[in-house]
């Protein structure tokens, strides 16, 4: 299968890529005959000044131009209006009906099991003393949900059924996960207004992706042998659809669902910045103060809320269909409990009892034992440690001794010679044309005039995509192969990606010390989640009869896994490597609010001193870097399947 | 595919009918819903009601303000279309707009919001007219805001002074000057053995100069090169990763040098000591103004401003009016911010507190 994937990539070369080969030939050319070091400064795409000069028209011109009128201020105006009627319908509910709803949806969907985990994972953000910005917060990610998934869907139908569609696609969606939000929201506070529009609009274009990408996967990895059936059958290409492929998509559908609720959660807390409130700014203001309690609080109540909607939603992926109502026989009777109508009741006892807020009774304050914890971790963990001498040296040793050297081997030679490297490991992993096609994206950093800091952002991204590699993929074996695995870590990897990093901010620069290395241990701690997933993924959908296929010719359980259950997942491995990437490259920008400088502070600094175009500048850049990695990693992950 | 698209319907099914009950619920329910007056949501509904369509949702700072809303639009008459105030993410932002509102709604009728929002995003928005004003803004940080919206534009308008000054400035730990009093001012910098006391893993063999967040001014980069110091600039990232350096370099008795400033509630917490720089100069302010990389002074004194949207005279004049008067002094801010940041008043509670306290000066606010 991959090998034809592999020959058809490289049989269709767009005409604009081969003219784009021949500027970049030609410009390659030019760099060694002069043989500068530095980047020239005559390469440059001026691409900051045309930014500026758009970003001013549309300054200028909001509110009068037909653009803004006609299509920004009616988005806007809809997107608002579906998240106030929806935080209408969560307050009219009043916290006794939302549970009722939570545990009646998560009931009906994943089983009793999932529909207590959800009813008890947003209790706790009551008991957290939370209610009120929870319930904010989870109206802007239901709309952000259901937009993504509206948009996501039917995208991914489309590039799971047509090959063009899905490398055309391919190249956007990197570019929409890797560009951080950061970089689009301000821009966006100046197309939608101020408040939630923007906020939706901005999770819509980063959690759009896994839809796609899982929607495409799915119906992909869907046997050829069932295809065939339901044609043989005389199914028309609709009923294919509709009957046997997106049924048999369906995990990796969920996958996708799930992966959309984690990464809107990744933005909701940068949401917080353009008038969203909300726990976004809850977390924000205890990192104001420079207080761990005061945004892990929050940081949890978002980790209680995604686990919610996760259950909710995507329950039925580890349910085995038939035990989806397997309720004790004695408790089926009441399975009506579990209706609209006993919701209704609910809520309307709830209101004649006049129940309002969260009952005070019930809440906890974890804001104090947290800080001690911390505190006490500050105390203890930096240095004097036996054997290892504790989180300072160890930093200490990381920057000097890996990440310094990493970066002058970079930075340190001419520009050109990186770029021909690049281009010659590209080559020997996917042939000429991928050599083309990095050679124009590090052209492309260069002429963004990003160079110095593009590198720095390289060796940085290098040493975090290593290490989380090296954890993710023995993880995800070890999790695709026991359910018990798969279960104790389900809950740590939400939290791991829906967490937000600003939460553990102060913590790991305390004991890490300010600068690089704490953006690359958040970069690590996002990223492992969709490796460790993918991989148990790519595993768990090895027909087992493969696998027994393989025990009874008198394979060790050892040759099972490397000679036959990895070989066979690892499509869905590499998607995680691509995965891994993408992640730690849009983790760029957080990792330069704790430290890490590069394209990622360019970015920030671009954007909120009104240089729109040195913002756009950065992130393009780490876009055109994430293209690089990734698809030479692609390259090589299909050649080694060859 | 069917299955869940029947299961579907019957979800939507679900969240119909219980939203119709509810309704029917609420409705019955309302004439008790606004006699309670800790009942928060009917409250903010009636005010965005008369909002304009897109207006962001709003945070009350502290969940209880709402019900103050509620009895101002019941007891005083509504006297001009409510407003909504900018809140950016520092407690001296916090504390203006809640004086404010409290004045608003108790003496104006006017229903006020605060909206908590990025001091960046707050421009758009004063643009766009869905935020009003915003009652302190640093100018160091926007001059190309105000070049923007204020002078091109011309859909924000200045409208005067707030009072308090800020100063950026170099600082380090009190604790180092008592071991190297030359460190004082700038010229200690100049001797690379002492600058190199300040050296961390990132700084290699230079000293460490640490910048804060990025979005803030910063001439640091250029008066470390103008002034020819063996210094590395080195940017934390944040506000927050610059106090936790801070912190954990009294907790290790390190030397640190770094960019802060005046007003912030750190100084009450960790003694620290502004190193001398260079006078400012009229050159200086014009390099600066040119951006020419030639700045090799000390920064300039902050006169903190308010500026509003071009639409609220004509919207609430009575409220324009007395966003123009309002001044705080520095000592008047820093008070109601002890209440805050000290003692864990919450904001809406130490601004009422202390408009009750004053009523003269709130008195000249609005006559």
């Amino acid at each position: 299968m991959a090998v034809a994937v592999g020959a058809e990539r490289r049989k269709v070369a767009p005409r604009g890529t081969v003219m784009l080969a021949g500027i970049v030939a030609c410009l390659g050319i030019a760099g060694k005959v002069t043989l500068a070091r530095h980047v020239p400064t005559w390469l440059d795409f001026h691409v900051t000044h045309w930014v500026d000069k758009r970003s001013e028209w549309t300054v200028l011109h909001r509110g009068t131009n037909w653009f803004f009128t006609k299509i920004s201020n009616p988005i806007a105006h809809a997107l608002s209006s579906s998240y106030d009627a929806i935080s209408w319908l969560l307050r009219t509910l009043r916290w006794p009906g939302v549970l009722a709803a939570t545990f009646a949806i998560g009931s009906r969907t994943g089983g009793w099991k999932a529909a207590t985990a959800g009813t008890v994972a947003l209790a706790g953000c009551g008991v957290l003393q939370l209610w009120d910005h929870t319930m904010s917060t989870l109206a802007l990610m239901i709309v952000a949900v259901i937009v993504s998934l509206v948009i996501g869907v039917p995208l991914g139908i489309w590039a799971g059924l047509n090959d063009a569609a899905d490398r055309r696609m391919k190249a956007v969606l990197d570019a929409a996960q890797v560009m951080p939000a950061y970089v689009y929201l301000l821009p966006m506070v100046v197309l939608f207004g101020i408040g939630t529009p923007p906020a939706i609009v901005a999770t819509v274009v980063f959690a759009v992706a896994p839809a796609v990408r899982l929607t495409s996967l799915g119906l992909r990895s869907v046997p050829v042998v069932a295809s065939e059936v339901g044609s043989s059958f005389g199914c028309t290409k609709r009923q294919l659809l509709f009957k046997v492929q997106l049924p048999l998509a369906r995990r990796a559908i969920l996958l996708g669902l799930n992966q959309v609720i984690m990464m809107g959660f990744g933005v909701i807390v940068i949401a917080a910045l353009v008038g969203t409130g909300g726990l976004g700014l809850d977390v924000l203001a205890g990192l104001q103060k420079v207080d761990v309690g005061r945004s892990f609080v929050p940081g949890l109540a978002l980790v209680f809320t995604a686990i919610m909607l996760d259950r909710v939603t995507t329950g039925e992926r580890s349910v085995a269909r038939k035990s989806r109502f397997s309720l004790p026989p004695r408790m089926r009777r009441f399975r009506g409990l579990f209706s609209p109508l006993s919701v209704s009741v609910v809520v309307v006892v709830a209101k004649l009892l006049n129940v309002k807020s969260f009952p005070t009774r019930l809440t906890v304050d974890l804001a104090k034992p947290v800080n001690q914890a911390a505190d006490w971790a500050q105390r203890h963990l930096r240095k004097g440690v036996p054997l290892v001498g504790g989180t300072g040296p160890i930093s200490d040793f990381v920057v000097r001794d890996l990440l310094n050297p990493l970066r002058s081997l970079l930075t340190n030679r001419p520009w050109w010679v990186v770029v021909a490297v690049v281009a010659l490991l590209a080559w020997a992993s996917g042939g000429a044309k991928l050599a083309v096609v990095c050679t124009a994206c590090l052209t492309g950093i260069a002429g963004l005039r990003t160079w110095e800091l593009a590198m720095d952002t390289l060796s940085q991204v290098l040493v975090a995509v290593l290490i989380s590699l090296a954890l993710a993929i023995p993880i995800g074996v070890l999790s695709g192969r026991s359910d018990r695995v798969e279960r104790g870590l389900r809950p740590l990897l939400d939290a791991a990606q829906v967490l937000p990093s600003f939460v553990y901010l102060v913590p790991v620069i305390f004991l890490f010390n300010v600068g690089r290395v704490p953006g690359i241990i958040a970069s690590v701690i996002y990223a492992l989640p969709p490796g460790i997933r993918l991989t148990s993924l790519g595993l768990r959908s090895v027909p087992i009869s493969t696998r027994e296929a393989a025990v009874s010719f008198g394979a060790t359980p050892r040759q099972e896994l490397l000679k036959v259950q990895l070989p066979l997942a690892l499509r869905s491995v590499m998607l995680g490597v691509n995965q891994t990437i993408m992640t730690v490259l849009s983790m760029v920008i957080v990792a330069a609010l704790i430290g890490a400088g590069g394209l990622g502070l360019e970015a920030v600094y671009g954007l909120t001193h009104g240089e729109i175009g040195r913002g756009v500048s950065g992130g393009l850049s780490i876009v055109a870097l994430a293209i690089v990695l990734d698809r030479i990693t692609q390259a090589w992950g299909n050649r080694s399947n060859t | 595919m069917t299955k869940v698209f029947r299961k579907s319907t019957g979800l939507a099914l679900t969240a119909m009918l219980s939203l119709s009950l509810a309704a029917c619920g609420s409705s019955s329910k309302k004439s008790s819903d606004t006699a309670a007056p800790t009942e928060a949501a009917p409250a903010s509904d009636a005010v965005a009601v008369t909002e304009a369509p897109a207006a962001a949702p709003v945070t009350d700072a502290a969940g209880a303000a709402a019900p103050v809303t509620d009895a101002a639009a019941a007891t005083a008459p509504a006297s001009g279309a409510g407003i909504s105030l900018a809140v950016n993410p520092w407690t001296g932002s916090a504390v203006n707009a809640h004086v404010a509102k409290v004045i608003l709604e108790s003496k104006l009728g006017t229903p006020t919001k605060l909206v908590d929002i990025d001091e960046n995003a707050t421009w758009p928005g004063l643009d766009s007219g869905q935020l009003d004003a915003v009652l302190e803004v640093w100018p160091s940080g926007h001059a190309k805001d105000k070049a923007t919206y204020i002078d091109g534009k011309k859909t924000v308008v200045d409208i005067g002074l707030l009072g308090p000054k800020a100063k950026i400035g170099w600082y380090v730990p009190t604790s180092v000057l008592d071991a190297h009093p030359e460190l004082a001012t700038w010229e200690g910098f100049k001797d690379a053995a002492k600058a190199k006391l300040f050296a961390t893993a990132e700084s290699g063999d230079q000293g460490q100069f640490l910048m804060g967040d990025p979005s803030y001014v910063s001439y640091d980069e250029q008066i470390i090169k103008n002034l020819g110091l063996p210094l590395k600039f080195v940017v934390a990232g944040s506000e927050a990763a610059e106090i936790t350096a801070i912190k954990q370099a009294v907790a290790d008795s390190k030397p640190l040098l770094l960019q802060f400033w005046q007003p912030h509630w750190l100084h009450s917490k960790v003694k620290l000591t502004e190193i001398k720089l260079p006078a400012v100069t009229p050159e200086c302010l014009a390099s600066a103004a040119a951006k020419d990389g030639k700045y090799a002074c000390d920064y300039p004194v902050d006169d903190l401003f308010k500026a509003a949207s071009v639409k609220l005279e004509a919207k609430n004049a009575a409220a324009f009016n007395f966003l123009k008067k309002f001044q705080l002094t520095t000592e008047q801010q820093n008070e109601i911010a002890a209440m805050v940041d000290g003692d864990k008043v919450a904001a809406d509670v130490a601004a009422k507190t202390w408009v009750d306290a004053h009523a003269d000066v709130v008195s000249s606010w609005i006559s």
